[in-house]
């Protein structure tokens, strides 16, 4: 364990911290361009964000100390996370061994849940739709996410990140599977899941077919700035795995070089991007439904990582 | 037997597009509009003529890029015509009353999909082709059997159960292809005219049903029972 | 090469007639040209049982077989083909549809040509393509009156039979791809290759194959659960095409399942295909009992006798031994003839009385008394009670039956087919003895000798069977069952 690791390991950290808010302020600037609409320009998630870092704290007198808590295990779970995955380099650095993908699952959704917690404990009639709305589209999700693990893991044979990233760069029969093809697409349904854009979502936030939103509608404050900024974070890790592990696992740094690490970096910006473009296209193309048609992405989704665990039996 | 010495390009690019079609019906499982329903068979069709091609290319069958020419001709342009004409002339653009839920049907489907991989395996197993594409051309086969059945169990409009048959002989007609490609010209050349006769027929007699009874959807043929 | 000719007069006369009627169309023309195609046929069918020996013929570049087993059905055939073609003359002129009688007799005649050629194909996927057409073209003989119900007869019959055929193709496919690992990748598909590779293929497979094809060709000969199109389809028809479709269409496709249980047979699989087919005619059997003694359509009720009649047939080659398969092939053939004569006279009663109700129909034995008597002997014939030819072959079957494994079997065949008897006797004395009020006389009281004639010609021979079974038609049928299960005594 060298100290250029441990460096490039808290690299990896930063790396998320840092430009998650870009990722986001890129997206919906992107989405209003689409739209028509001026935008508010790509760094605004930073501006509000500091904004609210100066505000003051209002909490509801409902409150129990599962509100105070929330934002900042949300937080810390996001900050873990990166530490898992190939974000910067395509080899394990220090502390990268703690857990699997399913490890990984496991930290995100521990921070879901206490914002779920959270939505119930201010008893606020918005906080609990949104939680409950948000457990209904998650307790559909999470078998998928399984079996999207259990394909990665059939590929591959292995759990770890780095093992899938390195099999796809290596072997172009592998990455041009049906197997593989059809795990990006099911992930990609659950990347919409995740990220909140799925077409029951609603883009402009706090109405009353919001979801992610009704959760925290009581923050305010630095605590707001946390969870937001957590959500952001949240995105930039799914996102992170989808390209780096999934679909485009070139341009990491092989070396662990000052030089590779920012071209890394400069590279997940440019693949973000991509990807974001066909996320606000599916969004845009795709009309809105009825929340309760919720479950059929999230079927077409179990259904393409069924068909890619079939297309993965053979060799 | 050609699955057995394949290169892994030419396995893969077979499991490939078998995967494809069997997601091309699953496309068409979920569609809740005809159209949309008529335009995945007509992609299934094409993926099973490329298929064909491909089998004919990598096993040395030159018949076979016949097979795909008149695929491409009757499965992928003649069949889908005839049945947009179908359409155009009932004025039906969706199944109105459902009797599952799309998203239920999918899930329905992917449970017919795991089972067919345990059928396909047994019976892989017994001529030691565990790990070829002939798993997978018998679990595609055997799958969309089940979901061409699932879809005349669950759609009413006439038209979707013309297209839930053909969904049953695509599945055939695609794992034929892969399991034996060396099967005799002149059944697969009659299979293919026999289809266009059944599209035929059924043309006609959707055109009855909507005269004499008034209705194509099969939920309003109960006179007759007992 | 006698036998070939006859092949050929055979086959193509349905089809000039189906030629003449689509170029003629005045429906007297058509009338004659398909009664003297129906004749021709059966002329021709007739004397090719006495001609042929113990081995198969095979013509056209091995793609007719004719087999003793072929002839027999194809016997069958012509015969339902030739009494439903007398009948169909006075049948149809009741119904007044001249102008479009043309398009009848051409499909009546390709329904005939497609039902006649199935057994002779001795390539198992142009087997399968000959089921497939007879559906198609009898489908429009189904719809032809254009009413609601028999569009409705119609479409659940394409729909059902379409579906469960291509489960037919799915195990022929299976066949095939398991002869592969035998006979390398291409060969021609034949009963007889594959009966002479069966006991070097994988028994795995070919169980699974064969139970596709059972459940497939037996939606066609509508063995229970896939029998659902049938009572409809048999029901919503013009009265000649449902003795066509019972007596005729169901016996060529039970001849595949035959055909491939020899194939199984051939291979050794045990008993399991037997016990299937045996389950199947149970169930069948079960069924029709369930739903004769309930029903209230009369040609309903010739449906489900049919239903209950292939039952028999799929317990005879269940049981199978020389006693089992002949008696089933002797059955084909009492069904066919009694099938008819049932469905003439329920086409008649119908006419008669303008109702398909079986409570509406009352006091037949004083309106019609010669043909009345003659209709309750049929029924009784069909319920198989002496002394006519289905008894005979119903208790050849159940004597085939008695052995351990299958006897559970023939103490269900015995108690449902009492209970059947019991059903369709008390059905028939409605309508004979049963209370008769003014209003229920029948619109028609004369009816031509066109629809009377075919009755008598088909009690006639059921009449004798029943009463003598020529010695050489035993032999004729166990050398049958030798040929198709061999080692059997």
């Amino acid at each position: 364990m060298s100290a250029r690791e441990i460096l490039l390991q808290i690299g990896q950290v930063v790396t998320v911290l840092a430009l998650a808010p870009l990722i986001q302020g890129i997206i919906i600037q992107f989405e209003e361009r689409v739209q028509r609409a001026q935008g508010p320009g790509i760094f605004q998630p930073y501006r509000d964000l500091w904004k609210l870092f100066h505000k003051q704290i209002v909490v509801p007198e409902t409150a129990s100390w599962v509100f105070w808590v929330t934002p900042i295990v949300a937080f810390t779970c996001m900050l873990t996370v990166p530490i898992l995955i190939p974000v910067l380099t395509d080899f394990p650095l220090p502390l990268s061994d703690m857990g699997d993908i399913l490890g990984g699952g496991l930290i995100l959704t521990l921070g879901s849940f206490l914002i779920i917690l959270a939505g119930l404990d201010t008893s606020s009639a918005y906080g609990g739709i949104g939680s409950s709305r948000a457990v209904m589209v998650a307790i559909l999700a999470e078998p998928t996410l399984i079996l999207v693990f259990v394909g990665i893991t059939l590929l591959a044979k292995a759990m770890l990140p780095f093992v899938v990233n390195h099999l796809l760069v290596s072997n172009w029969a592998a990455y041009w599977s049906p197997a593989h093809l059809f795990l990006v697409a099911a992930f990609f349904i659950l990347l919409l899941v995740e990220t909140d854009r799925m077409p029951i979502h609603s883009s402009t936030h706090i109405e009353v077919y919001m979801i992610e939103e009704a959760r925290i509608l009581e923050y305010s404050g630095p605590l707001l700035a946390l969870l937001k900024w957590a959500s952001a974070m949240k995105q930039f890790i799914v996102y992170t795995i989808f390209c780096n592990v999934l679909v485009l696992p070139w341009g990491l740094s092989r070396d662990g070089t000052a030089i590779g690490a920012l071209g890394a970096a400069a590279g997940l910006i440019i693949k973000f991007v991509l990807v974001a473009c066909v996320v606000v296209f599916v969004e845009t193309a795709q009309s809105r439904l009825r929340f309760y048609r919720y479950q059929e992405p999230l079927a077409a989704s179990f259904l393409l990582a069924v068909l890619s665990i079939i297309g993965s039996q053979l060799s | 037997m050609l699955v057995q010495h394949l290169s892994p390009l030419a396995s893969s690019l077979f499991s490939l597009l078998a995967i494809v079609s069997l997601f091309l019906s699953f496309v068409m499982l979920g569609s809740r509009w005809l159209k949309n329903y008529l335009y995945a068979f007509a992609a299934e069709s094409w993926t099973i003529a490329a298929l064909s091609a491909a089998v004919g290319y990598y096993g040395s069958y030159p018949e076979l890029y016949l097979i795909a020419i008149l695929t491409v001709l009757f499965r992928g342009v003649l069949l889908p015509y005839l049945i947009w004409r179908i359409i155009r002339r009932l004025e039906v653009d969706r199944e109105i009353h459902e009797i599952l839920q799309p998203s239920s049907g999918l899930v329905i489907g992917a449970l017919f999909v795991m089972f067919a991989l345990a059928v396909s395996y047994r019976v892989a197993a017994e001529f030691h082709l565990e790990l070829t594409v002939a798993v997978l051309a018998l679990t595609v086969m055997l799958s969309m059997k089940l979901i061409g059945f699932l879809m005349l169990a669950v759609r009413h409009e006439a038209i979707s159960q013309v297209l839930g048959l053909l969904v049953l002989e695509n599945g055939i007609f695609l794992g034929s292809q892969i399991l034996v490609p060396g099967m005799p010209l002149l059944i697969e050349l009659v299979i293919l005219f026999d289809l266009l006769i059944i599209v035929a027929c059924f043309g006609v007699l959707v055109g009855y049903l909507l005269t004499h009874v008034g209705t194509t959807s099969t939920l309003d043929l109960k006179r007759l029972v007992g | 090469m006698m036998i070939g000719t006859l092949l050929l007069a055979l086959s193509i006369a349905p089809l000039a007639a189906l030629i003449g009627c689509l170029f003629v169309h005045r429906p007297r023309f058509c009338e004659t040209i398909n009664l003297i195609a129906a004749a021709v046929s059966f002329a021709c069918a007739l004397p090719i049982p006495f001609l042929i020996d113990g081995h198969a013929i095979l013509y056209w570049g091995d793609y007719v077989i004719i087999d003793r087993a072929a002839a027999w059905v194809v016997l069958c055939t012509s015969i339902v083909y030739f009494l439903a073609s007398i009948y169909s003359v006075g049948y149809m002129r009741m119904l007044a549809e001249d102008e479009r009688l043309y398009r009848f007799y051409a499909l009546f005649a390709g329904f005939a040509l497609t039902t006649l050629v199935g057994p002779l194909m001795n390539s198992v996927g142009i087997y399968w393509i000959a089921i497939e057409l007879t559906t198609l073209v009898s489908t429009f003989l189904v719809a032809f009156e254009r009413v609601a119900e028999s569009m409705e007869a119609a479409w659940k019959y394409i729909m059902v039979v379409s579906a469960g055929i291509s489960l037919a193709l799915l195990g022929t496919i299976l066949f095939y791809w398991n002869g592969t690992f035998v006979l390398g990748p291409t060969y021609q598909m034949t009963w007889s290759v594959l009966s002479t590779a069966a006991p070097k293929m994988n028994p795995v497979l070919l169980i699974l194959a064969f139970l596709l094809v059972l459940v497939g060709y037996g939606t066609k000969v509508g063995l229970a659960p896939m029998h659902s199109w049938l009572p409809d389809a048999h029901s919503e028809s013009p009265a000649p095409v449902s003795a066509m479709l019972s007596g005729a269409l169901l016996n060529t496709a039970m001849i595949g399942i035959v055909r491939f249980l020899g194939i199984t047979r051939a291979a050794n699989l045990g008993d399991l295909p037997q016990l299937v087919l045996v389950a199947f005619g149970a169930f069948s059997l079960f069924i029709g009992a369930l739903f004769i003694v309930r029903q209230q359509g009369i040609k309903r009720l010739m449906a489900y006798s049919s239903i209950e009649h292939m039952g028999v047939v799929a317990l005879g080659f269940g049981f199978g031994g020389a006693l089992g398969v002949a008696g089933a092939l002797y059955h084909m053939l009492n069904h066919s003839l009694n099938k008819s004569l049932m469905f003439f006279g329920a086409g008649n009663m119908m006419r008669a009385y303008g109702t398909k109700e079986i409570l509406e129909i009352t006091g037949v034995n004083r309106f019609f008394p010669t043909q009345g008597a003659l209709w309750l002997a049929g029924a009784i014939a069909i319920t198989g009670a002496p002394p006519f030819g289905l008894f005979l072959s119903e208790f050849t079957i159940m004597r085939a039956g008695l052995k351990p494994s299958y006897s559970w079997a023939v103490y269900v065949m015995a108690v449902l087919l009492i209970v059947i008897f019991v059903g369709f006797m008390n059905h028939f004395r409605s309508m004979y003895y049963g209370e008769t009020t003014p209003e229920a006389a029948p619109v028609r009281t004369r009816l031509s000798a066109w629809c009377a004639v075919p009755m008598w010609l088909s009690f006639a021979p059921l009449l004798v069977l029943g009463l003598w079974w020529p010695a050489g038609v035993w032999t004729y049928l166990t050398s049958i069952a030798q040929s198709l299960s061999p080692g059997v005594p």
